[in-house]
Parts: C-alpha cells; sequence; structure tokens
C-alpha cells in the first residue's frame, strides 16, 4: 500500500522534454524488488501524439541502472535536449545526481538518450557540494552551474569541471544560435580602482573574452533573469545578434546589437526561461515561462501579449503534430506515461487539448478564458496590421507632401516667377532728406551771434562735467518759464579764447532730458515721461534744425541739457577750460513758435577740465540715494550711453510682468533718482545698462536701452527667452547707426551720412525680431 | 570594434525625435481636422509611454533620471491633452517614488501631498530639480483640470518659488551656463514655463470664480485684477477682466463692472460672454436702449462663423479650456444661443415701442427656426417659447405696425393648429397658497390644453383687435365672441373663487394662467363692449363692459368705456362716478410680465380723459 502511494507520487510531474516531435519523460524509481545489489533506476518515457485520438500514445520507454547501492539517493537535476558537439545532432540529456550516504561528495553524470533509444552516460563528475540554483544543461552538451560566486561548467571537451577565470558580480548565460555552438557567459566586472563596473562576456568553448555590451547593455545585466538569444552572426568578426531577455522589473526586451528595440510588459514576476516558436507564415512568438507555473506569449513582430495561461506544469515547443512549423505542448496535469491534460496550440489555428474539457460536459461552452485568449491573439494580430498601415499612411503623407512641393516648384519656374526680395532701402531714402535745411540753417547761423538775450530767459541751475573712457559729458540744468518755452535746446562747447583770436567749436553731441519739477520729488513724478532725444552737433554748425525736438515744447519747468565730446582733442591742445554754451529758440506763444523762431546762444559757464572727475562712480555704489551727484551721474551716463528703443509687441499673448523679470536679472538696481530707470550693473562698469519699460498696453510696450551693442543684443536675447513666442521687437530709434551693420560702431566720425542714417533708421522697416530668428552677436 | 551607442544616448534621442515630431504635427495642426489632431496626439503619447516603459524597465539611476523625467513629462502632457488624468496621475506618482529611490530617501506614503514634499526636498539642489519641478508643474493642471483647488492651495509654497524658478529662470546665473545645459538637456513637448504661466492664469481664474461663487467677491476681485497683469493668451486676459466685473456686479457697483466688461471686449473681442453682462447690467440698470444695443451687438456676434483660434507657435498640446472645466465658472462664462438672444431683442423692442424693429427681428427670428435643421431647433426649443406663443407675440408685433392683415394671417396659423386640440372643458384650479405647488391637480396633458385653449383664445382676441383696427365692428364682434365663447370652456375650481387677478409676481405656471386668463376675459368682453357701442348696440355694449369690470377690474379702458356707455345712456351722473373711479385706480400691473399679446391693442377708438374731465364739469355746472 505504501509503495503504490509512493511510487504515484513518483509518477507525478515527472522531468519532461520534448525531442523530434515528441515529448519524453524522465523519472528515478527504486528499482523493483529488494535484493542488496539492487539500486536505483532512470525510467524514460517517450509519448508521440495522435491526432485521431487527441492524445498522447507510448512510442518507446526504457531504464538505466543509475546506482546499485542502496541506500544512495538519486535524483534527476535536469533536463533538455541540446545539440552534441561530437555527433551533431541534438539528443535529449538529463543531468542526475547521486548522494553518498556520508552526502560528503556528490556524483553527477549526464546521460543522453541515444536514437537506438538506449541510456548512455556522457560526462560524470565528482563535487563536493550540492549544486544551487540554476543549472544549465547548453550545447556540447555542456553543463553550466554557480558556485560560491565562480562559474563553472563541464562538457566532454573539457575534460573535467572547469572554472570560468574572470569573476562576475552578476552573470547571464546564454547561447548564440552560431553554425559552432557558442555558449557565453555574461556578467559584470568590478573594476578594481573605480566603483564602476563593466560588461565582460566570455565564451565557454574557446574562452575568449568579448565585450558584453554587444548583447546586453550594461545596465540590464543585473535586472535579466533570462536571455534567448534569437539571431546571430558574425560580420567581419564583429559579433551581431537580436536578443530577448526577461528582466526582474516585469519586462520583455528585444535587443538589437545590444540597442533597446522594444519593450513588453510581462504580467507575472519570475520568469524563468523564454522559448522562441515559430509558427511558420504566421510570425514566431515568445513562450516566457514563470515560476508557478505561468505562461505568458508574446508575438515576436508586434512584441504584444498573445496569451496567457496558468497553472501549466511544464511548456515544450516543438512540432507535435508533424505539419511543419511549431506548436506550444502546455501540459497542465503530468505523469510520466501520459499526460492528462494537455494542449498544444500555436494560436494561429492549431488547438488540441485534452483533459480540460473531459471535466466539462462537452456541451458546455468553452470557458470564457478561451475566448479571451482568441481575442487577445486576435488582437495583437490586428494590432500588427495596423502598424503597417500606419506605416504606410505615413509613407503617403510624405510621398503626397514631396510631391506638392514639386508642383509648386514647377509651376514657379514654369511662370517664371522668382521670390520676391523686399528692399526696405528704397522705401525710406527718398524725400526723408530736405536739401533746403542746408541754406536755412546757414542763414540762421549768421543771425546767431547778434541776436540779443531775451528777457526771460532759462536760468542755469547748474553746470557740471563728467569724464568716462576717453569722453566728456557736459551737462546743464535750467529752469524755464513755462509762459516762454524754448524749443530746439542744445548745448556746444568752445575753447578757451586764452591765446586763440577765435574761439574753436568742439564736436559735440547734445541731448535734452525733460526732468521732473524741481519742487516735487522724483519718485512722485513716475507717470511723466522722462525721455530723452538724441542728436549730434555737426562740427560747423553750432545750431540745427531736429524735426524730433522742434515738435516738442519744452513747457515743463526743468530741463537737463548735456553734450558728448572726445576728450582727446581738448587734452591735445592743451585746453583745460571751455565754455559752455546753450542754443535754444524761444516761443513766447506755443502754437505760433514756428513763425517765430528766433535762435538765442546763452552762456552757461566755464568748465575746467579735470579727468579725476570720473563718471558714475557714486550712483554705481549707491543708485538709491537722491542726491544732485547721483542725478548728474545718471544724465551723464545717459548721455554717453548708445540709446535704442524697441517696440515689443505680442498681439496674442500679453507679455506680463516685464519690469518684474529684469529687477530679478543679477546686478539690478532702481535708481532713485528716477524711479522708472533700472541700472543692471551685472559685470563691472565698463558694462552698465540703463533700462526703462514702459507698458503700453499689457500687449505692448516700449523698451529704452542705453548701454554698448553688444550689451544690448545680449540683453534682448535673454528677453526673448521671456518674451511669448508669438512676439516681434521693433527697433524705433537706434543709436545712430544701422543697427545690424556692426562695423560702422564710429561714435566719433559722425558725417553727415550718418545723420541721413540716423534719420532713416526710425523709418526703416527694420528686419522684425522674432524669437525663430537668432542674432548672432 | 563596434561599440553600441548607451542607452542614454539613444533613449535620449529617441524622446528629442518623437518631441519634434510632435511639435511639427501641432505646427501643422492649424490646417488639420481636429480628429487627425487627436489622432496625432494619441500616437505621440503611446510613443512617449513606450519609450517610459523602457527607460523604467531598468534600476533608477542618476545619470538617466533627467532623461526619465522629462520623458514623464511629455507622457504626461500627451496623457493630460487626452483627459487620461488617471494615468497621468499614475506615472507621476511612479516617477516620484523612483526620484526618491535615485536619491536614497524612501517614502512609503500614498498622500500624493506627502509624496510631493518628500520628492521636492530630495531633488534639492540637485540637477533633477527642475525636472522634478515640471513634472510638479503637470500635477498642478491634473488638480486644475479636476477641479481639486484644495491640493494646488496645499503646496502654496511649492508652487509659487516653482513659478519663480520655472518662469523668472531666476537659477540661471549667465546665459553660456544655461545655454550648455540647454543643448544637453532633452526636449520638451510643451516649455514649463509657457505651461506655469497657463497654469497661474488658469488656477487664477478657476480660484476667482470659486470666490465669486462662495460670496467673498471683493477677495476674488483682487487676486482676478492682479492676475489679469500675468502673461496670457487674449482669451485668458479677458476672462481675468469678465470675472473682475462679475465681482463687482455682484458688490453691487454696477458701472465699475461695466468698465470691466468693456476691457474684457478690448481685449479680446470673442469674448461674448462680456456682452452678455453688460447686456444684463443694462437691463438691472433699466437702460433700455444700451440693452437693446447691447443685445443686437450680442446677436450679431453669435452669429459670426466660430473664429479659429490664431496659431501662435504651434499649438500647445494642453489647451485652456481643459484646466478651466470647473461648474462655478463654466455657469459664469455661459452665453445664451443666439436665437433666445434674438429673441430677447425682438420682445425688447416691441415693449419699448421700437416696434419696426421688433417685428423684424420677431420675422428674423421666426425664419430661422424654419429653416435651421430640426436639430439645432430641437436644442433651442427649451429656452425659447413655444412656437405658438411666438406667432402670437409676432401678430401683436405686426397689429402694433398697423399690418392687420399679416397679424390676422399669424392667428389663422394659430387657430387652424389649436382648434382641434382645444378641448370641450377644462378645469384649472386656483393655486392655494400654503400647500404649495403639490396641490395642481392638473397633468402635463391637460396643462398642455390650457395652454392650447389660452392660445387659441389669444388669436381670436388679436383678430378681434384687427377688425377693430379696421372699423370693421361687426366682425370684430363676431371674433371677440370666439374668444369669450373659448374662455368660458375653462372652469375654475375653487370654493371661495374671487375674481380677482392673482399679485403679478405669482410666478407659479398655474398662476400665470389664470392671471392670463383673467386678463384675456377683460379684454375681450371689454372690446366687444367697444365693438357695441360703435355700433350703437349700447345695451349689449353696457353689458360687455361691465362684465368686463368684473373679469378684470383693473382695465382702465373698460371702465372708461363704461362710463362712455352710461353717458350716452343719459346716465350722466353714474358715468361720472365710473370716470372718476377709473382714474383712481392706481394700481398698474406690470407690463413686461404679461404675454405681448395681452397687451392692450394701440389702435381703435379712443377716448380722450381731457374731454372727459369737461364733460363732468359741465356736469356739475348744470
Amino acid at each position: 500500500m505504501m509503495e503504490s502511494v509512493l511510487s504515484e507520487d513518483l509518477y507525478r510531474n515527472p522531468h519532461r522534454l520534448s525531442h523530434c516531435g515528441k515529448t519524453i519523460s524522465f523519472n528515478c524509481k527504486r528499482a523493483p524488488g529488494t535484493n542488496d545489489n539492487e539500486g536505483s533506476e532512470l525510467i524514460f518515457c517517450s509519448l508521440s501524439f495522435e491526432r485521431e485520438g487527441n492524445t498522447f500514445l507510448k512510442a518507446a520507454d526504457g531504464a538505466a541502472v543509475i546506482s546499485r547501492k542502496r541506500l544512495a539517493h538519486v535524483d534527476i537535476v535536469k533536463c533538455k535536449s541540446v545539440t552534441d558537439a561530437h555527433k551533431r545532432a541534438t539528443a535529449p540529456c538529463v543531468l542526475v545526481i547521486k548522494k553518498s550516504e556520508k552526502r560528503s561528495s556528490f556524483q553527477y553524470s549526464l546521460l543522453t538518450l541515444s536514437s537506438s533509444n538506449r541510456l548512455e552516460p556522457c560526462v560524470e563528475f565528482k563535487l563536493p557540494y550540492q549544486m544551487k540554483g540554476a543549472v544549465y544543461i547548453l550545447q556540447g552538451p555542456t553543463v553550466l552551474w554557480r558556485h560560491e560566486g565562480g562559474v563553472l561548467y563541464t562538457s566532454p571537451q573539457a575534460e573535467g569541471v572547469r572554472q570560468v577565470p574572470i569573476h562576475f558580480s552578476h552573470c547571464v548565460v546564454g547561447e548564440l544560435p552560431l553554425h559552432k555552438g557558442q555558449v557565453f557567459v555574461l556578467g559584470l566586472q568590478k573594476l578594481p580602482e573605480e566603483s564602476t563596473s563593466q560588461t565582460l562576456g566570455y565564451f565557454v568553448e574557446d574562452g575568449q573574452v568579448f565585450d558584453g555590451s554587444v548583447i546586453l547593455p550594461h545596465l540590464y545585466i543585473s535586472i535579466t533573469q533570462c536571455i534567448l538569444v534569437v539571431a546571430a552572426d558574425r560580420v567581419d568578426g564583429v559579433l551581431k545578434c537580436d536578443v530577448v531577455a526577461a528582466t526582474s522589473n516585469r519586462q520583455l526586451v528585444y535587443f538589437e546589437n545590444g540597442v533597446v528595440k522594444d519593450v513588453c510588459q510581462l504580467p507575472f514576476e519570475q520568469p524563468e526561461n523564454i522559448q522562441v516558436v515559430n509558427t511558420g507564415r504566421y510570425g514566431s512568438l515568445f513562450a516566457v515561462s514563470f515560476c508557478e507555473g505561468h505562461v505568458c506569449t508574446i508575438w515576436k513582430e508586434t512584441f504584444q501579449i498573445a496569451a496567457l495561461w496558468s497553472s501549466v506544469t511544464s511548456i515544450h515547443v516543438d512540432d507535435f503534430l508533424g505539419c511543419g512549423t511549431d506548436q506550444m505542448l502546455l501540459v497542465f496535469k503530468d505523469r510520466v506515461i501520459a499526460l492528462e491534460e494537455f494542449l498544444i496550440t500555436d494560436l494561429c489555428g492549431i488547438s488540441f487539448s485534452h483533459g480540460q474539457d473531459t471535466e466539462a460536459p462537452k456541451t458546455s461552452p468553452p470557458p470564457p478564458e478561451n475566448y479571451l485568449l482568441t481575442l487577445k491573439a486576435l488582437e495583437s494580430r490586428l494590432q500588427s496590421g495596423l502598424t503597417v498601415l500606419q506605416e504606410l499612411q505615413r509613407e503617403v503623407t510624405v510621398k503626397e507632401s514631396v510631391l506638392r512641393q514639386s508642383v509648386k516648384a514647377l509651376t514657379d519656374v514654369v511662370s517664371e516667377r522668382e521670390p520676391v526680395l523686399t528692399q526696405h532701402e528704397q522705401e525710406g531714402l527718398i524725400a526723408l532728406w530736405d536739401s533746403d535745411d542746408e541754406s536755412k540753417n546757414e542763414a540762421l547761423d549768421d543771425k546767431i551771434h547778434d541776436i540779443p538775450a531775451v528777457s526771460s530767459k532759462p536760468r542755469i541751475d547748474k553746470l557740471w562735467h563728467r569724464t568716462t573712457e576717453g569722453r566728456m559729458v557736459v551737462g546743464v540744468i535750467l529752469t524755464t518759464d513755462r509762459s516762454a518755452p524754448v524749443t530746439n535746446v542744445s548745448l556746444s562747447i568752445l575753447t578757451d579764447t586764452g591765446q586763440c583770436s577765435r574761439p574753436a567749436v568742439i564736436q559735440t553731441q547734445s541731448q535734452v532730458f525733460w526732468l521732473p519739477a524741481a519742487c516735487s520729488s522724483p519718485s512722485s513724478s513716475s507717470s511723466s515721461s522722462f525721455s530723452a532725444s538724441t542728436f549730434p552737433e555737426p562740427p560747423a554748425k553750432k545750431s540745427k534744425q531736429h524735426n524730433a525736438i522742434s515738435t516738442n515744447d519744452l513747457n515743463a519747468c526743468r530741463v537737463a541739457v548735456t553734450a558728448v565730446t572726445k576728450l582727446t582733442p581738448l587734452l591735445n591742445s592743451g585746453r583745460v577750460k571751455c565754455h559752455v554754451m546753450l542754443h535754444y529758440i524761444q516761443t513766447p506763444d506755443a502754437f505760433s513758435f514756428m513763425s517765430n523762431q528766433r535762435p538765442v546762444v546763452l552762456h552757461c559757464g566755464q568748465v575746467a577740465l579735470d579727468i579725476q572727475n570720473n563718471l558714475h562712480t557714486e550712483l554705481l555704489k549707491t543708485p538709491q540715494l537722491i542726491a544732485d551727484e547721483v542725478r548728474e551721474d545718471f544724465l551723464s551716463l545717459l548721455a554717453v550711453l548708445d540709446h535704442w528703443v524697441f517696440h515689443i509687441d505680442s498681439p496674442e499673448y500679453s507679455l506680463g510682468d516685464i519690469n518684474g523679470w529684469i529687477q530679478k536679472r543679477v546686478g539690478c538696481k532702481k535708481i532713485e533718482v528716477s524711479p522708472q530707470y533700472l541700472l543692471l550693473n551685472s559685470s563691472g562698469p565698463s558694462a552698465l545698462m540703463l533700462l526703462n519699460w514702459h507698458q503700453i498696453t499689457p500687449f505692448q510696450g516700449e523698451l529704452h536701452v542705453h548701454s554698448s551693442q553688444l550689451q544690448m543684443f545680449q540683453f534682448l536675447d535673454s528677453l526673448l527667452a521671456y518674451l511669448p513666442e508669438s512676439c516681434s521687437i521693433q527697433p524705433l530709434k537706434g543709436a545712430g547707426e544701422q543697427p545690424t551693420d556692426i562695423k560702422s560702431v564710429n561714435k566719433g566720425g559722425r558725417t553727415s551720412e550718418m545723420l541721413l542714417g540716423e534719420y532713416l533708421v526710425p523709418r526703416l522697416p527694420w528686419k522684425q525680431i522674432s524669437k525663430a530668428h537668432h542674432w548672432k552677436c | 570594434m563596434y561599440q553600441p551607442p548607451s542607452l542614454l544616448e539613444k533613449w535620449s534621442q529617441e524622446n528629442n525625435e518623437l518631441v519634434n515630431k510632435c511639435k511639427q504635427q501641432e505646427a501643422g495642426g492649424g490646417a488639420v481636422s481636429r480628429d487627425h489632431r487627436q489622432s496625432s496626439l494619441r500616437w505621440c503619447s503611446s510613443e512617449f509611454h513606450k519609450l517610459l516603459r523602457k527607460i523604467q524597465g531598468i534600476p533608477p539611476h542618476v545619470d538617466h533620471s533627467q532623461l526619465e523625467l522629462a520623458v514623464v513629462y511629455n507622457t504626461c502632457v500627451c496623457f493630460t491633452a487626452q483627459s487620461q488624468f488617471s494615468e497621468a496621475e499614475l506615472l507621476l506618482k511612479e516617477a516620484t517614488e523612483r526620484v526618491l529611490q535615485v536619491t536614497g530617501n524612501n517614502a512609503d506614503t500614498s498622500d500624493p501631498l506627502v509624496l510631493w514634499r518628500a520628492g521636492l526636498k530630495s531633488a534639492g539642489n540637485t540637477a533633477l530639480h527642475p525636472h522634478v519641478l515640471y513634472l510638479l508643474c503637470l500635477q498642478w493642471a491634473l488638480w486644475l483640470a479636476k477641479c481639486q483647488l484644495e491640493n494646488i492651495g496645499e503646496l502654496q509654497e511649492q508652487m509659487s518659488s516653482l513659478c519663480e524658478i520655472v518662469c523668472d529662470g531666476v537659477g540661471d546665473c549667465s546665459p553660456s551656463e544655461a545655454k550648455g545645459r540647454l543643448s544637453k538637456s532633452p526636449l520638451l513637448v510643451m516649455e514649463p514655463k509657457r505651461l506655469t504661466e497657463l497654469l497661474q492664469i488658469c488656477t487664477s481664474i478657476a480660484q476667482g470664480a470659486e470666490k465669486l461663487n462662495e460670496g467673498r467677491s471683493s477677495e476674488a476681485l483682487s487676486d482676478l485684477q492682479a492676475a489679469s497683469a500675468l502673461p496670457a493668451t487674449r482669451a485668458l486676459v479677458a476672462y481675468t477682466h469678465l470675472l473682475s466685473g462679475s465681482c463687482l456686479a455682484h458688490m453691487n457697483r454696477p458701472q465699475m463692472a461695466l468698465q470691466c466688461y468693456k476691457r474684457a471686449l478690448e481685449t479680446d473681442s470673442r469674448c461674448v460672454c462680456a456682452l452678455y453682462r453688460s447686456m444684463l447690467i443694462y437691463r438691472q440698470l433699466g437702460n433700455t436702449q444700451a440693452e437693446i444695443q447691447a443685445l443686437r451687438l450680442l446677436h450679431s456676434t453669435l452669429m459670426l462663423p466660430p473664429a479659429t483660434e490664431p496659431v501662435l507657435g504651434g499649438i500647445q498640446p494642453l489647451s485652456p479650456s481643459l484646466l478651466l472645466s470647473s461648474q462655478s465658472l463654466s455657469r459664469l462664462l455661459s452665453v445664451p444661443s443666439a436665437l433666445s438672444v434674438l429673441y430677447s431683442l425682438a420682445l425688447k423692442c416691441v415693449l419699448s415701442g421700437r416696434v419696426t424693429e421688433g417685428v423684424e427681428h420677431y420675422l428674423d427670428l421666426l425664419a430661422a427656426l424654419h429653416s435651421e435643421d430640426q436639430h439645432a431647433v430641437d436644442a433651442e426649443v427649451s429656452v425659447l417659447p413655444r412656437m405658438l406663443e411666438l406667432y402670437l407675440e409676432a401678430g401683436t408685433a405686426l397689429l402694433f405696425t398697423r399690418r392687420p392683415a399679416d397679424c390676422m394671417a399669424f392667428c389663422n396659423e394659430v387657430i387652424s393648429t389649436t382648434l382641434e386640440l382645444v378641448p370641450e372643458k377644462v378645469v384649472l384650479e386656483e393655486p392655494e397658497e400654503g400647500i404649495g405647488g403639490d396641490a395642481r391637480g392638473l397633468s402635463v396633458e391637460g396643462e398642455d390644453k390650457v395652454a392650447m385653449l389660452l392660445w387659441a383664445a389669444a388669436a381670436y382676441l388679436l383678430q378681434g383687435h384687427c377688425h377693430t383696427h379696421l372699423k370693421d365692428w361687426k366682425q370684430a364682434v363676431t371674433h371677440y365672441t370666439r374668444c369669450i365663447n373659448l374662455l368660458v370652456k375653462v372652469h375654475l375650481k375653487n370654493r371661495d373663487f374671487q375674481p380677482q387677478i392673482p399679485a403679478a409676481d405669482v410666478n407659479v405656471k398655474h398662476g400665470k394662467d389664470l392671471c392670463t386668463l383673467q386678463r384675456m376675459k377683460g379684454l375681450s368682453l371689454a372690446w366687444r363692449g367697444i365693438s357695441f357701442t360703435q355700433m350703437d348696440q349700447l345695451r349689449e355694449a353696457l353689458r360687455d363692459l361691465q362684465l368686463s369690470l368684473q373679469a378684470f377690474p383693473d382695465y382702465t379702458g373698460a371702465g372708461l368705456w363704461c362710463g362712455e356707455v352710461l353717458w350716452r345712456l343719459g346716465r350722466k351722473h353714474e358715468a361720472a362716478a365710473c370716470w372718476e373711479k377709473t382714474w383712481s385706480l392706481t394700481t398698474q400691473t406690470s407690463v413686461e410680465k404679461l404675454p405681448l399679446y395681452l397687451q392692450d391693442p394701440q389702435s381703435g377708438p379712443l377716448l380722450d380723459s381731457v374731454e372727459l374731465r369737461l364733460r363732468i364739469q359741465e356736469l356739475g355746472l348744470t
């Protein structure tokens, strides 16, 4: 009774493999009878599928005595069908272990089943320990296992147990489907000096070491549970291979030459083995088996899950039907001599099952799970079709667009159309330069000297000067009467008349600033526009009609006028003192000033040149200070720096808080003497920048930039990153040169041509600056 | 030796290619259909998700984290754009957990707020920090889309520092350094800066709407006004002005509200809601001319073909409408349909004396209702009065413009439609106060019958008026009689019935029916009486006028004519008393609440009160 129960148990869940369309089971059992010399024997049973009966029938069976010792314990470790290198044919192999009574040594033997159905010993070896963990039977036949961090193997060719001479922290074992069987071990080798590790591969047959990353990327080694090399080839000695690997992150990953190609999320944990099922013209499947009897199949083409099964005892891939393509044999209930419950399918039309539907009455419909599986299979076929379709569609659209472009180009050529180039220069040049000005000015020049001072002449409040980088700034603050406003204000500098009989006029460039009234504090007048206009003074003319200024009348209380000149001529001529003359036109009536222009010259005073009187020292230190010194520095700075005005317009997207953005820039400070100006002093005094942002609506505004050109470009570049994409920046006013022509930046040598340029700039539709168009400074 | 490219390189390249493809598809999106956009978005999201699965297939690694987070960002943007919020949220959660793993922290929590705080803290000052912030932006977008404003409030501090870093680029010290980093960092499908800007203003708008809904108008107002300076598209800036206006309207400052609505319209001319709200304010202020003007503008704006959104550097995958889905906001932004606006316009014109204009609008409305496909009309019907009622109103308007023939045509249409459906007898229960609406014993069908009857009667009444206008007294009497015959079919079921019209503010439909019934009775009897007077059948006239006064005592026309008939019958003192009594009546039923067709006809014989007073004086003298 006891005996029969035991043998029943033994017969259950045998080790099984598939070989040449048959399935072979192996089991160990005590030899019948209890004679002293009878030990353990290995039995096998080969079954082949019978289509008519929908069942497996016994094809052959047999037994071999493994041990004659009574007390020896024999177990099957693993069985697999592999290529025998010697015979050049696949043969079923089974690895058995004989444990000695004392359990001090373990005898392993690998047996192969010959074509004449005889079990023949192939390799025998003894180990002082029992193999633990994964054991591989690979082509050769080679037995490979891990022990204490080392990778060991043996085969008929190896003559004894050998160890891979590299120490791997993680390793992956696989074989290449090449002519000459190539069993390899991939692993991470710790580099002694560095904290990183490198991927190394080792071919067991010839001991060749190679870079493992051609098979698996470095980071995947440690998480790969099992791999299957789908295809491999050597081109000029370079290994190329397609690999699928199941990782501990529940993914099946497809690698092509070490590059991740595709990923499929797996539904189960702990993958154990991957097999490929070639279903013929329907393509291939990967069958991944997991611990605890789960199986998942994935289409190779779409890399989508095809079907899932659970509580599977074993899965085998072979041509069980003998139809020329592979099928999967899923065994659910197994005994040595018969398969009680199984399913043969290739998910492409072939499906034979046994045991599963005998339990349920035949009339009952197949379990819903089947529908699900079919549905999933169909779905994945559909998806693969869809991807092909999408690719074709994409191709069609590309072709269409190419065709359209070609047709357009062709029609352009035929109709001799050419891209029209806009030539802004031609639009703006005419009629802007009024040649009559010349004579008029000369007439005025003559009058200037003998015009007596008008009674209510502007009062000079302050005269100051600063020097900076080879230039001198002279500035005057005047108070004018509101009832008698002045226009056309400019300053000129005359050298001291000490030795020379005639005073020489020094070339200058004047600017006028409208200051808030002296009585009110500057901060309270933030609404009043503190605008500045620049205009140069040609050498031969002390006064010049400037349209820009004559349109404004100076009815504000206080005006600051500055003039900039080069320092070198002054120093060369040894003049250290010069006279500052104010030119203006007084108009008693604001509405009739055009008819009543009377240029007036006023002597403001003398400045003694002091090159120590450097600019913006005070201002730089304490921009938040409100003092005359600071104001003078600030005005001088405005006079010296180049000035640009940009109109920023974003028709669809509001600009947001530009002022806030500027203030958050590094080194940005508010200037208290004129709060609407911001001082940007990011990298030293040579890179000073004054900014004034005037928001007109939430969608447009004006930006005044006082700085060097390079800096202006740099600033605009970073501003562009902040501004909305649909925004346009239009220069309203340049510093006197064509802004795009950087070579002509030369403040000293101003000619009338330069002047012309200056007049043109505001009218030239300067190239719109958009984000797409990046400036190269 | 062949060296495969590193995973990072390959995946970065894949990500950048995908982003470029997405952007191309979006840039071309202006021309192609919505469906195409949707399908390309779906394609992008699946591709990004695939890439993400590849990247997340290996254990988190510091070198890969930046790329990984960028791909998470891209995938989530695509998911969110397709309203796949739970998928996006799951990705964000996983990504945060992986960030924690990579930085060597662990947070065993499922609370997203705790997780985010931990994630941000652990990313700290590392290179990952901006990328974690970008993901926080998406979390913010998801919360906003799901109207979970309280979560956004919880992380207020983190959000504001996020805005500073992402929008102002405060973190970038020198431009060259920033650029160097930029070229290496993986591309993103939507600029985080733009996303943050969008989130900021949308959050302000959503919160403003919420506060307004809760009655915290002044608080909402200050927030919204601050929000109006944020960088955003015109439409969104207009929303902030619009909601500010609603707050002010709520705070009883109609003029300031109007200013805000005006600003909203100036900002975005497509902001019809501002126009609608202004119209409501004008209506509230009783500025009829402005109201009509606004209605007319509103109607013509609504009739414009839907303006295509301007393409600004490619459409952003996340649209504001996705983020502004809260109910309180959509209630504030809702605008009635073009047809119901047209109806309001027509009615308003007629009521305010611009009858000719009103008639035109009525005819337009009827034409639109006839021409438009049935599906669109069905949607409209619920907000518009019934078709027959529209006919009656249009007819009345036509009569007002002295086009009796047209009016009669409309009435005939109504009569032919209703006549077969008018019941022989119908019971109308007077609403009993205290019991409430449940006491109504009428089924929907019965209610419809009453309506049919009243419409048919109104059609006869109008026809009577038409004949009166044409001075065809005999025909007028015939039609008024038909009207009266229909009206007497209604039986009032109330024990202590009083011949009084219920207060005008009874808004129960039932009460309205009763009111209509009584007024129509009064009108038809009175005008039959007046017609009899014209035919010198004074006895019949007196009877009718007195009955009219019984049914509807407030009708001054009946009172005056009753006096006139009495005068002619020689009962001068009675006549004088009757006139005096009529003049003393001060109750003026609100004209606007009555159906248009129950208004006193503006044509027909008139009595001059001055002349009547003279007669009384003479009587007194004699």
